[in-house]
């Protein structure tokens, strides 16, 4: 069964839970991915590495309207159009214009989360444009109609069966399940679409402040080919993205690339400084860079500015047991995994629309382990369900269960009777049922739905206490 | 007030909280001096070209080290044939209509620094093609089927086996791109250590951001296109060359 | 966090027992006492004490939480302060982590300062209990016997938040007759997550699963670990899955609470245990 992005959370999750392939297809890449990243830092000073990158991310943010000013500067000089966005709507408005202005018929896209974070191909569609996405895994969710379920790797949640089945369907492929055979393919169907294309579209890897150039960086090549072919090329940022100097963005881009795949550098990084010039064989004519915030600033001024920092490597998603279990399309949002449940809430306009999310984790800590730039995560979580709490989002008979749980802990005498009462209710219940609790009223059916729970103890650890002291003549 | 001063205003002001937690007060740029090189590659040129040779085989790329630019040469050209009767071979078992010429998209010649190899090329019946207009439909089609691009770089970093191509006046950047198979050729005054090396040799002459903004675009290109979409399964050759052949001769003799 | 370091060996700890193992498992609790008190450390147990305030912090609710935490310090901060103890102890990863990580941040977060502080100083001397066997007393070997083969589950507070590895490890290594193995995926969550374990029960239970599988497929008879609530949502997937193989506090394998052997039945517990709690019994 395939996860139903529009369905609300706890459907999307029993519909991920409920698919086996999905679970095996994707604990089996993320295990990959894992194992190539450690290894990778593993044979070079990765603490080092992580500490330098985080560094130097924290000095781009606490001077952020700087770098995003002197960004702004050294891209309009040498020759490229910088357009700010504040929002979803703007943001796609500003490059429809684009494609307007230059009778752009056909637009070919690489990877890019920013522009799956404004919709941005759908918005091109109403307005009648063709959008064809070039990374090899984006090509085959967008035949497919799905959205990406990783940030590094959006077709990890289907076999190659699966893919199979959607080449067949919608490129008229011949049955085969040989992956250089449905590679050629879509070699052969791309490249026609590279050289139509009037615009090519990106994202932004990270953008250099001191020279004005937009980084983006792919395997495959399409990242090369839509800043290099159409004679438009835009690239989306959101304004987090910012390295000071080239050899920062050099000391990110691996730190970038053996987090999320392990290599010591992705095939290509390209650097786009600016538009052909007179004498140039080739590149775009016109280069426009669109500076995303949709929430940035808000989730900065919320106090979540330490998720500014993520690179999008995705170690965090390969690392996370929870996302190992439902995949990225339970999350109903962008981004998942744990970056995701903790930029989704923080970027919307109010934390509230993604409720679920904070929740959405054991806390475990295995993501903070493996982040490149040392994200928190697990603290800015539970900083997340506290906002929950404060702005009275979370449901009432939680608010009601966890103050009277803070206030009969807060006496040993009603902590006391209350174990003892538990103890015996608890040990007349599980009599009836054999020795172990097969089921409990809401909430805590949630428990029992799954596990046994066993009763409490007939004589509490306190009670032992005072008898040996007793037996031992002590008061 | 403009979307632009609204967002920076915002960001402004969130700095200003006394309070906020995040970022430090205190955050310092990362200096050259502190900042880390990551991976290195010690020894002279020649155990720095063996170093980048072992990591280009190491993502599936090939290369050739060479003492002289007559062997240089001879490589260049016995690799172009080779590659020419691969792809006729091909094209026979796939009863494809056209055998026809060879053509090869290439950046000047004359760059590589190796005597006579244009007129030896055209002698042996290569088609060069330099285009010098790639939006100009004509040049555009022309080129769309070009199996195979011969260019150099602006630098090589031995550590990691990967190189950098321009894309500014006669270099083109689908040179390095759209062929199937890429030649690319290497002198070894162009080898550095390493990536940082590279950068920080740039950095103190004075170059590196003119460099950067007047080669319009840079692509640092470490072995050829892949992709591991498909359940994981590497495949080769997505969109850039599928081959990536580096011939590395020593034009410093040391 | 800076630990403190002893210059005398330590005489006298406070117990911090945690709720769970007071209530629910107070066999772990026993084991804690005797294998501190066998050990030449004088135990203290502060009668007072309730829970942590973990529950709260972990759902959100930071006021709550807090109401909890100042009765903790309230409790266990003069002890420590006066000189009476040298330590607090806890048989748990996780509530050492709340009590020696997460007060202090509660409180720089109200601007409590003195709390925070308090907190911090409280940190310092707050030992999980293997940490403080192997960090402190210098123990390898508690004498323990065992026949069996068990493996390891690091429970996340105390691998990640603590980085308490080596030492359960060390100690378990050293029980006479217990073989132990590698769990495959070791490392990974065992699901249980607090309020994480209600509130998305469906993934909490397929992460349990998950290790319930892993610890079927190396072949130990018992999983081991340093933390009650994790082994309450381990062993009630077990027992729901039907599978024999069950987790044990690491307290109670240490002082021989399970008997001579994880696979034939067990003894019964020492006499003066007092029936500690055993799974399923």
């Amino acid at each position: 069964m395939q996860v139903d992005f529009h369905a609300p959370y706890k459907d999307r999750v029993r519909q991920a839970l409920s698919d086996p392939n999905l679970r095996s297809a994707v604990s089996r890449a993320t295990d990959r991915m894992s194992d190539a990243r450690h290894t990778s830092m593993d044979s070079i000073e990765g603490q080092k590495l992580r500490t330098q990158v985080r560094q130097m991310k924290e000095h781009v943010l606490r001077n952020w309207p700087e770098y995003l000013e002197q960004l702004e500067t050294n891209l309009t000089s040498n020759g490229c159009t910088v357009h700010w966005a504040e929002g979803i709507e703007d943001a796609q408005a500003i490059v429809k214009d684009i494609a307007l202005q230059n009778s752009a018929k056909l637009i070919v896209k690489s990877k890019s989360m920013a522009t799956e974070e404004i919709h941005l191909n759908h918005a091109m569609e109403e307005a009648g444009l063709r959008v064809v996405e070039t990374d090899l895994g984006e090509y085959i969710i967008q035949l497919a109609d799905e959205p990406p379920s990783h940030i590094v790797a959006p077709v990890i949640h289907k076999r190659l069966e699966e893919i199979a089945e959607v080449f067949q369907e919608k490129l008229d492929m011949p049955p085969t399940r040989e992956p250089t055979k449905m590679t050629s393919l879509a070699r052969a169907r791309l490249r026609q679409e590279f050289f139509a294309a009037t615009m090519g579209i990106s994202g932004c890897n990270f953008a250099i402040a001191e020279t004005g150039t937009i980084c983006i960086v792919t395997n495959e090549g399409n990242g090369r080919m839509v800043s290099s072919m159409p004679r438009v090329y835009v690239a989306v940022m959101g304004i987090e993205k910012l390295v000071p100097t080239v050899e920062d963005a050099y000391l990110q881009l691996q730190a970038l690339c053996r987090s999320a795949t392990g290599q010591n550098l992705t095939v290509y990084c390209s650097m786009t400084s600016g538009p052909r010039q007179e004498g140039d064989v080739d590149g775009p004519e016109q280069v426009h860079v669109v500076l995303l915030d949709n929430g940035r600033s808000r989730m900065f001024a919320r106090g979540y500015g330490e998720a500014l920092m993520c690179i999008r490597c995705g170690a965090c998603l390969n690392a996370c047991p929870v996302y190992q279990e439902i995949g990225g399309h339970a999350y109903g949002s962008t981004y998942n995994g744990p970056i995701g449940a903790v930029i989704t809430p923080a970027l919307a306009p109010e934390i509230g629309q993604f409720k679920e999310l904070p929740h959405a984790t054991s806390l475990c800590g295995a993501c903070r382990e493996v982040c490149p730039v040392k994200i928190d995560l697990p603290r800015l979580l539970l900083d997340l369900r506290s906002d929950l709490v404060q702005q009275g989002v979370s449901p009432k008979s939680e608010a009601w269960g966890i103050k009277s749980y803070a206030s009969l802990m807060s006496s040993r005498r009603t902590y006391e009777s209350l174990g003892k009462m538990a103890s015996i209710g608890s040990n007349v219940y599980a009599g009836l049922s054999g020795g172990n609790i097969k089921f409990m009223p809401p909430p805590l059916n949630g428990w029992t739905a799954y596990r046994d729970f066993a009763p409490f103890a007939p004589k509490s650890f306190r009670h032992w206490w005072r008898q040996r002291k007793k037996l031992r003549g002590q008061t | 007030m403009s979307v632009r001063d609204t967002i920076l205003s915002r960001l402004k002001a969130t700095l200003n909280q006394p309070d906020l937690p995040f970022p430090p007060q205190d955050s310092d740029p990362l200096t050259q001096a502190e900042r880390m090189t990551v991976t290195h590659a010690p020894g002279d040129r020649w155990a720095q070209a063996e170093r980048f040779a072992q990591e280009l085989n190491a993502v599936k790329g090939s290369c050739e080290l060479l003492e002289t630019e007559t062997e240089a040469r001879l490589s260049i050209i016995s690799r172009l044939q080779l590659w020419q009767e691969e792809e006729q071979s091909a094209r026979k078992t796939a009863n494809a209509e056209r055998a026809g010429d060879w053509d090869v998209l290439c950046w000047p010649l004359h760059q590589l620094q190796i005597e006579s190899l244009p007129l030896i090329l055209k002698e042996m019946g290569f088609k060069l093609i330099e285009p010098t207009d790639l939006h100009d439909p004509e040049q555009r089609e022309r080129i769309r089927s070009i199996r195979a691009g011969i260019t150099t770089v602006e630098a090589a970093f031995a550590s990691t086996g990967s190189f950098v191509v321009g894309g500014r006046g006669a270099n083109a950047r689908a040179a390095s791109l759209t062929p199937f198979r890429h030649l690319v050729v290497i002198p070894f005054s162009k080898l550095f250590a390493t990536g940082e090396d590279w950068l920080a040799q740039m950095r103190f002459a004075g170059q590196l951001d003119a460099f950067v903004r007047q080669s319009r675009n840079l692509s640092i290109v470490t072995g050829p296109s892949k992709s591991a979409d498909l359940e994981g399964i590497l495949t080769m050759g997505v969109h850039g060359p599928k081959v990536v052949h580096a011939i590395l001769f020593d034009d410093v003799h040391e | 966090m800076h630990k403190a370091t002893f210059e005398q060996r330590p005489q006298r700890v406070a117990l911090f027992v945690t709720c769970m193992v007071d209530m629910l498992y107070p066999g772990v609790g026993i084991a804690t006492c005797e294998l501190l008190e066998k050990n030449g450390v004088e135990v203290v147990f502060p009668e007072e004490q309730t829970c942590c305030g973990q529950p709260a912090f972990n759902a959100g609710y930071r006021d709550e939480a807090r109401k909890l935490a100042r009765r903790f310090l309230s409790i266990f901060g003069p002890l420590v302060e006066s000189g009476e103890v040298d330590a607090v102890v806890a048989p748990s990863g996780s509530c050492a982590t709340m009590t020696s990580h997460f007060f202090e941040a509660i409180f720089q977060e109200s601007k409590e300062l003195d709390l925070s502080h308090q907190a911090e100083r409280l940190a310092s001397v707050t030992f999980e209990l293997t940490e403080f066997l192997v960090d402190v007393l210098g123990l390898v070997d508690t004498g323990a016997h065992l026949q069996g083969k068990a493996v390891y589950h690091p429970c996340c507070h105390l691998y990640r938040e603590l980085g308490v590895d080596e030492q359960p490890r060390k100690l378990l290594d050293s029980v006479e007759g217990l073989e132990m193995v590698d769990l495959p995926h070791a490392q990974d969550c065992c699901g249980f997550g607090g309020l994480f374990a209600i509130k998305n029960s469906g993934i909490s239970a397929a992460m349990g699963r998950a290790k319930a599988r892993s610890a079927q497929q190396s072949g130990a008879d018992a999983i081991v670990l340093c933390d009650v609530s994790c082994m309450t949502h381990i062993n009630g997937i077990l027992s729901r899955e039907g599978v024999s193989c069950r987790a044990h506090h690491i307290a109670e394998v240490l002082n021989d609470h399970l008997g001579s052997s994880l696979t034939t039945p067990s003894t019964p517990p020492p006499a003066q245990a007092d029936h500690p709690r055993r799974w399923g019994e």
